[in-house]
This record gives C-alpha cells, structure tokens and sequence, in this order.
C-alpha cells in the first residue's frame, strides 16, 4: 500500500493553465494504451495488477470541448478509444469532486483462488448511477461451492453494470465500469502523455521503436526488480505493447550486463524481492550432480499416509518354510491341461485359496480392530489383497470373495487385476474392502520382509523366493527341495504369537499336501 | 474483530469460538441462524444440528429445482425443499444427518485467506485429524470421503469480512430418500457416474457414535480456539429486522416449475450442481 501512495503522490497529474492536455508536438503521436483499470475483489485480495486509467481531461464546465481547442493528439486519443467520448468527459468531471479530473475504471473480477476460471454472478447489491464507497459490497458471484461478495475498491459512481444475475463471468472479464474521483487514482509515472508540469519533467509518449527517453511505462513490480539490480530503468529497451518495459526486459537487459544468471522463462508472478543467488561456478571438466525433486503423488502419496498410520500399530512377525513340491508338480499340471494360451498359472492362485481355507478356520486372522470400543470385527469375506508393484507405485487390489472363487476363477481374477494395475485403471472397488492382504515379493527377489500392515487388517504375508534347498525326506536322504519363506506380519494388538502359529501350520499343511485341499473344498 | 480467549499451548492467545449445540433441530432453523451469526455478529462460532427433522432437500443458492430434484415425488410426499444462501450441491437431510458449521472472522485463522480453496484445505486438515484414526480420509475435491466414498458434503459462503464453512454429515441415510434427488449433471470427477448407494457410505460404519464424532470436532477445533459452549436461548435475539436470504420454497414455487418444465430447457445454462 505504501508504494501506491507514493506513486500517487508523485505522479499527480493536474491539470495544465488552459485546462487542456495534451502531447507536445515534436513527438509523433501515438494510440494510447487501451484501458485497463483496477479490480474489484474480495477483501482481502493479492496484490492487484496494474490499473491503466482511461484519463479524460478536465475540461472547464463553462464551455464544452470543441475539436478546435484540443491539439490533434488528443482528439486522436479520443478517437482511437471508440466512439463519442466528448459527452463522458462533462459527465465524468460531473461526477467528480469538483477541481479534479475523474476517471472511467473498468472494474474486472478478480482472481477468487488458483485454477478457478469463472464465476456465476448471483446478484447485484448496487445499480448504475448508485454512489458506493470503498469496501461497499458490490455484488455476490459463487464459485465452487462457495458463494462470495466482491467489494469495491474504490469510492465511485457505478457507472455502467455489464452482467446480470444468473451470467457466467470470468476472471479478467470486466464486471463494471465506475466512475472514480482523481483525488485517489493511483497512476504509475508518467504512463500518460499528458504533461505534469509540477514535477518537471518532460512529457513523454511512447513512440513505436520503443525509445523512451525518461519515465518508462512499466509496473511497480517491474520497477522494483530493476531496483533489486540495481539498474536504471530508464536505460532498458521495452518489449511490450507501447515501449512498456517487462519482467524478461529487466531480466535479459541483467544477464546481458552480467548481473545475474539466465534463468529459465517461468518465472513466478511475484512482487517480492529478487534472491541473487550466485551459483558456484562448476570447474571444467568436474561433472555437476544435481540434487532432484519429486513431489510425492497418486500412490506414492497413499503409500506415505498408510504406511504412517501402520507405524502406529505394534507389529509382530512370524516367520515359516513352506515346502512347495506339491506345488510346483500341480502347477506343471494345471499348465498341461491349459488349453487357454492366454492364461498363465502361477503358484500364487492356489496359495490364495488355501490361505482363504486356513482363514476358515482361523477367522481373527481375517478381522479389523475398532481401537474405540476395542471391538474386532470378523470379516465375513476374504477379500483378498494382491500388492503389486506398478510403474506409478505399490497398489493392492484384491480379489473378493475367494472363499466362492474356484483356482481357475481366482486365476482369471487376478490377472485382470495385474492389467488394470499395470495401465492405471483400477477401479475404486478394486482397492477397497481387501480383509487381509498378500505380498509377493519373492517374485522380485528377497528370502524375508517384515512387511507392514494394510490397515485397518490385521494380518499381511510376504512371501520369498521359490529356492531350490537341500532338505531331509522322510528317508532321512537329502533331496533338492523347492522351498518358500513365508513372513506373516501381524497386529499383536488382536493377534498373538500362538494364534498365528497354528494358523500357519493349517496353511503349509494345505499348500505342502494339496489333497488335504480336495478333502475340504466345498 | 476476534476476541482474544485464554492462551494455548505455546502461550499464543486462541481467538474464541461460540459453540452452540443442537439436535434435531428443522434444518431451515438452522440455516436462519447461521445467517445471522454470520451476518449480524462479529464473532466466530461452532453450531453442530445432530440430525434435523423434518427430510428436507436443501439446495445451493443457485441450483436449479428441474435439474436436481424429481419434482413430481417431491410434490406427492410433501418434501420441504430450501434454498440455502451458500454455494453448492443438493442434499437430502434427515435424522442420519450431522451438521456442523464454522463461521470465522477473516482475521481470525491466522494466515488464511478468505478464498475457497484456501478454506476447504484449511477445514479439511481440522477434519483430517478428527477422521484419519476411523478410515482412510481424504478431501476429495470438496467433499469429505472415506478411501472414494463420500460421507460430507461441503459449501461456502464469503462475505467482506467473514466467511463461512459448513458440512452436512452422512451419519446415515435412508437410501429410498435418495429417490427424490436427480444426479446432478455437473459432479466432481471422483464420482465417476456412480449413483448415490455406491458414491457415498454411513459414517456410522466407521465410527463407534456421534458423539465420538462431534466430540472429535470440538477437540480439534480446540487447537486453535478458545471453544465456549454457548446457550442457544442466548443467541436468540429480537433480531426482527434481519430477513435471512435462505427461503424454503412452496408448494406453489415447486408446481410452477413443474408445469413450465418444458420451456424451460431453452437456454439453460450449466450450474454446477
């Protein structure tokens, strides 16, 4: 605010001895800068863009312009601007204290959040020709689900409404025009021709190369960078409409003059300092590490909130050899009666079912725990959880329902999961509902985990690498044996260590004698 | 404009927040109130409704009746609808609904902006620490959900200096209630064209009571106020000038909507509903 009322205090325009502005006419002239004016926006908004003012000179009340008083230039200006003016000038000095010049304001809507493009305007609070002070509410608009009232930022006239209740209005679009006493316009120096001969200095008007001898169009936030560097704004070479000069205008004319390094063209809209930081200097021939940033999303975001609910839980971990040599014959078998090629067997589907088995018999394993009330809740279903490791991140989805599922349906289940995961595309009913969950790890490598739970379950498993080992027979004779470690991970809250033995027994005894599975198979 | 209250933890002051508390209260009642709280005092306050009777639909300020309500069933059953003064969705509310609804000075959140987005994530971190230890919570867009399920809806409204956030809770529903609302045409993306009974779940699957709930509500608000349970009786003034914009729409309004239904297509344009 303080920079603003400086400004104002400087760049004053008042009117000249015979009440006309106008260009001197040794410089050629020029359309003036189209309007732009100053928002109306919520209380307490960022800072506003820059307001162009569509000045209209004071012209003496006794006699209306005529073409013959005004310099060519002006008449131009007019013109340019559209249509009659001259009638707003009388009208607008009406409206306006008198002794000072008054302004036309183009009233846009203001920014109401990042990313939020439009507003439906819901009603007017004032109407044209109402008088409103600063901070008087204007009118109400809704923008994502919140209803909003736009205040004014100025004390003015309301003079023209351009939306009406029920309008979608964007951001940027102009609301209303009012018209606005000079005595608080702020204007940056010199933006317009007219001379301000209290200050001195030669009137200025932006010509077509760009060539600006002295008070150069710009905002105060640009002005405030060129300070930050240190330079004169004078001497930079403006590349916007009219010879303005720009951010990248400071910022090359910098770098050309060494004081800063290039930097890449997205910069931040912001009117804060400028950090010069001095990067050090890479030697020749040194490679440069960089540090990288990644901002944690979709899965890996998931993955850092569940993963820190779970820290919460006190964990216990089981650990048992499972022997699959059963496992491994029956899946050579389910695969030479396959005649689908389509279709892979796994050893995982028949782990699935007879874990779904065991958890017949050992249900809290297949539970949630209300910490509230301290109730457990034995899950009617085992849904069963699949994690898999995705190019976006761990996902587990998981198959519902398995006690109904045969191993070939369980099979098809899951490979229809491994492709929705794989593209992206799980489905919300995928990934909710899982009771207890599986990790196979050991199909990427690894022996053990002590793998953390999915909560609200109670139980998660991981399971190793197939290894081929040395074992006993029942001969007592060593034999190649095909050999899994299986971790169980459980919440010794619900669970214990005893609960969980017998739990895997059941289980191993399933997978290491599969015909126990025919014999209770329903 | 807030009132220093007693100090917090790290000796800062915690401006004070009005609590006022009510259960089953007609939800056009509490409307009203908060209205007025919002537009004719200068503190900050709390009003919790545990659950509102009679089964109303409550639209936004500018929702369309044609466009988010099945009129006719409407109209047979006599089912108040209300146009409330905030933005946002249509709801049905009825005893399984919990309300809970903050007004705050600009000032009083230290470092928020008075813009919706700011003020969703605001309120959503306050209900994040309430929810987190029940289900997987999550700000979805601006409703408060269970892993993909929604269970709060959410509106705002902003004035000069105050604004506005309040949430209608789903406790329970009555899946027949959902009968008399259309889905809406313009829905957050999370939604993904699901209707009501696979969009939305019962809090009450999650949680052991309301009071847990409201409890978890007025614990975390206490973080940053000074919280003062307020009697209503207090809050109840002669205040006979203020005329409340949320209306409840009458018999009339509604038929004449139904009977000009076939004009009014022309022209419509997209609310977000």
């Amino acid at each position: 605010m303080a920079a603003w009322a400086r400004l104002a205090s400087r760049s004053r325009l008042r009117p000249s001895a015979s009440g006309v502005c106008g260009p001197p006419r040794a410089s050629p002239p020029a359309p003036p800068p189209p309007p732009r004016a100053g928002c109306a926006g919520p209380a307490a908004p960022p800072p506003p863009p820059l307001r162009r003012l569509l000045r209209l000179p004071q012209v003496r009340s006794s006699s209306a312009p005529t073409t013959s008083s005004l310099g060519d230039e002006t008449v131009q200006r007019w013109r340019c601007l559209g249509g009659e003016r001259r009638w707003l000038a009388s009208e607008a000095s009406a409206a306006a204290p008198a002794g000072e010049a008054a302004e036309l304001v183009e009233v846009p809507l203001a920014q109401t959040g990042e990313g939020i493009a439009e507003c439906e305007l819901l009603r007017w609070f004032v109407a044209e020709g109402d008088q409103v002070d600063e901070f008087q509410p204007l009118c109400e608009v809704q923008s994502d689900k919140a209803t909003i009232e736009i205040t004014s930022r100025f004390k003015g006239k309301v003079h023209q409404i351009h939306f009406g209740p029920g309008d979608i209005v964007k951001v940027g679009e102009t609301l209303l025009k009012m018209i606005v006493g000079d005595s608080q316009i702020v204007s940056p120096d010199n933006i317009f021709p007219s001379a301000d001969k209290s200050l001195g200095e030669e009137s200025v008007v932006p010509s077509s190369e760009g060539n600006i001898h002295s008070g150069t169009l710009s905002t105060p936030a640009v002005r405030h960078l060129a300070k930050q560097y240190g330079i004169n704004i004078n001497e930079i070479v403006g590349t916007g409409k009219d010879g303005r000069v720009l951010k990248e205008d400071v910022l090359n004319y910098a770098v050309s003059k060494g004081l800063c390094k290039e930097q890449s063209s997205s910069l931040e809209e912001s009117a804060g300092p400028v950090e010069l930081l001095k990067e050090a200097e890479p030697l020749p021939g040194v490679p440069f590490y960089e540090d990288k940033k990644i901002v944690l999303r979709g899965y890996q975001r998931a993955m850092v909130k569940s993963m820190s609910l779970a820290a919460k839980v006190p964990h216990f971990h089981f650990l048992e050899e499972i022997n699959c040599d059963s496992l491994v014959q029956l899946k050579t078998a389910f695969q030479n009666v396959n005649k689908d090629n389509t279709m892979k067997h796994t050893f995982l589907p028949f782990l699935i079912k007879s874990l779904s088995m065991a958890l017949s018999k050992y249900p809290m394993l297949n539970s949630s725990f209300i910490e509230q009330t301290n109730e457990v809740v034995l899950k009617g279903s085992h849904n069963i959880g699949i994690a898999m490791a995705t190019t976006h991140g761990l996902v587990v989805p998981n198959i519902k329902k398995v006690q109904s599922l045969s191993i070939l349906e369980i099979t098809k289940e899951l490979a229809r999961l491994h492709e929705m995961a794989s593209h992206n595309k799980l489905s919300a009913a995928d990934i909710e509902g899982g009771t207890i969950t599986l990790s196979n790890i050991g199909a990427i490598g690894g022996k053990f985990g002590s793998p953390l739970l999915n909560l609200p379950e109670v139980a998660i498993i991981a399971l190793g690498r197939i290894q081929k080992l040395p074992r006993f027979d029942d001969d007592e004779n060593v034999y190649p044996s095909s050999t899994i470690n299986v971790t169980v991970g459980a919440d010794h809250r619900v669970v214990d260590g005893a609960m969980v033995a017998r739990f895997c027994n059941e289980w191993k005894g399933l997978v290491e004698k599969p015909e126990l599975l025919l014999l209770h198979m329903r | 404009m807030s009132v220093t209250g007693s100090a917090g933890a790290r000796g800062a002051a915690r401006p004070l927040m009005r609590l006022v508390t009510m259960s089953g209260a007609p939800i056009l009642r509490q409307l009203h109130l908060e209205e007025r709280l919002l537009r004719r005092t200068a503190d900050n306050w709390c009003v919790i409704n545990d659950g509102t009777a009679p089964p109303t639909i409550v639209m936004g300020v500018s929702g369309r009746v044609s466009e988010l309500v099945e009129i006719e069933p409407v109209l047979r059953d006599r089912v108040p609808v209300v146009r409330r003064y905030s933005g946002g969705g249509t709801v049905i509310v009825d005893q399984g609904t919990v309300f809970v609804t903050i007004i705050c000075d600009k000032s009083a959140v230290a470092g928020l902006q008075p813009f919706p987005r700011d003020i969703m994530s605001w309120s959503g971190q306050l209900y994040g620490k309430v929810f987190d230890r029940f289900g997987e919570f999550h700000l979805r867009e601006n409703d408060y959900a269970f892993s993909h399920r929604k269970f709060g809806g959410n509106a705002q409204s902003i004035t000069k200096n105050r604004w506005v956030h309040h949430t209608s809770f789903l406790w329970d529903y009555d899946v027949e209630n959902m009968d008399y609302l259309k889905i809406p045409k313009r829905a957050p993306e999370y939604r993904l064209a699901r209707n009501h009974t696979e969009f939305l779940c019962r809090m009450k699957e999650y949680m052991p009571s309301r009071s847990v709930f409201t409890d978890g509500v007025i614990t975390a608000l206490g973080e940053q106020f000074s919280v003062q349970p307020t009697d209503l009786e207090t809050v109840l003034s002669n205040d006979e000038e203020f005329v409340p914009s949320t209306k409840l729409l009458s018999q009339q309004d509604l038929e004449e909507i139904v009977s000009s239904k076939g004009s009014s297509s022309l022209g419509v344009q997209e609310v977000e509903a």
